[in-house]
């Protein structure tokens, strides 16, 4: 069974450009609290590009008050969070 | 079982698989590639490693060598001394790895690297082939620093700095203690796995005494003049436990300038180079470290005993078809924790996906967040964002991380929830 799945992954295909790598490296890292199963940190799967956006926004700025999320959103840049939001929201 | 696997494999291999090659000139196939990466080590690191690298490339082959069938974390292993999780809850498997990833599990130790021809020598004997291999053996500690204290010391005086039987070994000393006891927790300098850990166990330490035995007192003796969070973990000292007054139930003294110079395991005193004697019924003696035993043997650490990497890819400075990730690698200014543990994995996953398939490595990004409970409804938390700043090497992010607010008494109940979810869902990143 594992094998055909890795056959069938075997193409992988171009991406876009360079923001599309950026994205991803950031991207695994919020997997860590962000998952599915967790209870209280919210999951993202189900969450639009545009809201993953503008509540990262929310926290860079201090639109929202947040226990952990205002600190780690400064840590990029407003081209770096909209990439990050714009991959994860199309998961 | 399979169905929900599968799915979760197609899944996860989406997350990855539609995008990551952007930086490669074409369309690359890599569905009947030999290419076989090897990662030592079970821990958060190694899994981390070989999962993300499947998820990456299934082109890749991937073995991930772990002699222990299970591994307990030790992230969580402190909540056990206030009677919040016990060692089950804390057991993690690699099953998971196994069955919906497809990597190669061996159970076995590794004798030799040879690092010239690329290969592994395993105790038993067999030869592992590797076209790049990822070295994560996490912590060895250095039995030589205190006249007194050694390996086999170890074994009635515990550093509990590997969750397990240490762990459970301080939980029954504690248990058995005369109220009225002296408990001492002796912290090493810089670097050490995990900076904020031993004052977690001081905090989960008296939170339990004080309520079966507030007679007593823990020493805290630290080779560091400060230590991580460290207005955040006085303030609630202060609060729950009397710090600061004759009846704390936590002192912390620095001892950076009269260091330790000997251990009299059967009195349980500690002495000090200035002639001070520190007496415990109870000892808890966290060594100084350097990187795992494997990694040393294969020349990959340097006179500090931690193994020196290029950041963007995790390559060591002494082999370059050899990375070091986790405890072992020195990523400074990244502290020694899982979650970073699991970051560098996943840089170094990409890198070395990239280099296998001959593509422009990724940008590096790194985070980590640490949870600290200091009772069971009062948490606090640090965190860093990491970048390649000047000269390549890699710096905090100024105006990001940071600590905790202090006297955020709302904050402090949500943030003691989220370290158990966040504890959760790292360690089914990771392993799951």
């Amino acid at each position: 069974m594992i094998r055909t799945i890795v056959a069938a992954m075997g193409m992988i295909v171009v991406g876009s450009c360079h923001a599309e790598i950026d994205a991803q490296a950031i991207a695994l890292n919020c997997r860590n609290c962000h998952a599915a199963e967790s209870s209280e940190i919210p999951a993202l799967q189900n969450l639009s590009s545009e809201q993953i956006g503008r509540t990262l926004f929310d926290y860079k700025y201090d639109k929202t008050p947040a226990t952990l999320m205002p600190r780690i959103a400064k840590g990029y840049s407003d081209n770096e969070l909209k990439a990050v939001a714009d991959y994860l929201g199309r998961r | 079982m399979a169905d929900h696997s599968r799915r979760r494999f197609l899944q996860l291999a989406g997350f990855a698989g539609s995008a990551w090659l952007s930086g490669c000139a074409g369309i690359v196939s890599s569905g009947n590639s030999k290419t076989h990466v090897v990662v030592v080590g079970g821990g958060f690191a190694g899994a981390t490693a070989a999962k993300t690298l499947r998820q990456l490339d299934a082109g890749i082959n991937v073995t991930l060598i772990e002699p222990k069938a299970s591994y307990i974390t030790c992230p969580g292993s402190n909540w056990l001394f206030a009677g919040l999780a016990n060692l089950e809850n804390l057991t993690v498997d690699y099953r998971a790895l196994s069955n919906d990833y497809g990597i190669n599990l061996l159970a076995d130790s590794v004798a030799q690297v040879d690092a010239e021809r690329r290969r592994v020598i395993m105790v038993a004997g067999d030869v592992i082939a590797y076209d790049r291999l990822v070295m994560a053996p996490g912590i060895d500690f250095r039995w030589d620093t205190l006249p007194g204290y050694s390996e086999a010391t170890a074994q009635f005086i515990p550093h509990a700095w590997q969750a397990g039987p240490q762990t459970l070994l301080l939980q029954k000393q504690l248990q058995a203690m005369n109220d009225g006891g002296v408990v001492l927790i002796t912290v090493p300098a810089e670097p050490y796995r995990c900076p904020p850990g031993p004052y977690e166990r001081a905090s989960m330490i008296a939170w339990w005494l004080k309520q079966y035995k507030p007679k007593s007192k823990i020493i805290i003796l630290d080779a560091k003049t400060g230590f991580s969070k460290q207005k955040l973990f006085e303030a609630g000292w202060a609060k729950y436990f009397g710090y600061g007054t004759a009846n704390s139930l936590i002192e912390w003294q620095s001892i950076a300038d009269n260091p330790l110079v000997g251990l009299d395991a059967k009195t349980g005193i500690l002495t000090t180079d200035f002639g001070d004697k520190f007496q415990g019924q109870v000892l808890n003696i966290i060594p100084p470290q350097q990187a795992g035993r494997i990694a040393r043997e294969a020349g990959l650490a340097d006179a500090s005993g931690w193994c020196p990497v290029e950041p963007q890819s995790g390559r060591s400075k002494f082999h370059d078809t050899i990375h070091v990730i986790g405890d072992a690698a020195n990523y400074a200014p990244i502290p020694k924790s899982a979650f970073a543990a699991n970051s560098e994995a996943k840089a170094c996953a990409l890198a070395v996906a990239a280099l296998l398939n001959e593509c422009r490595l990724p940008e590096a990004h790194w985070l980590n967040t640490c949870y600290s409970l200091i009772t069971p409804q009062h948490g606090i938390s640090v965190a860093g964002v990491y970048k390649l700043g000047v000269e390549r090497k890699i710096e905090m992010v100024k105006g990001a991380g940071g600590v905790s607010r202090l006297g955020d008494e709302q904050a402090a109940v949500l943030e003691a929830g989220y370290a158990r979810s966040a504890y959760r869902t790292l360690v089914q990143d990771s392993f799951g």
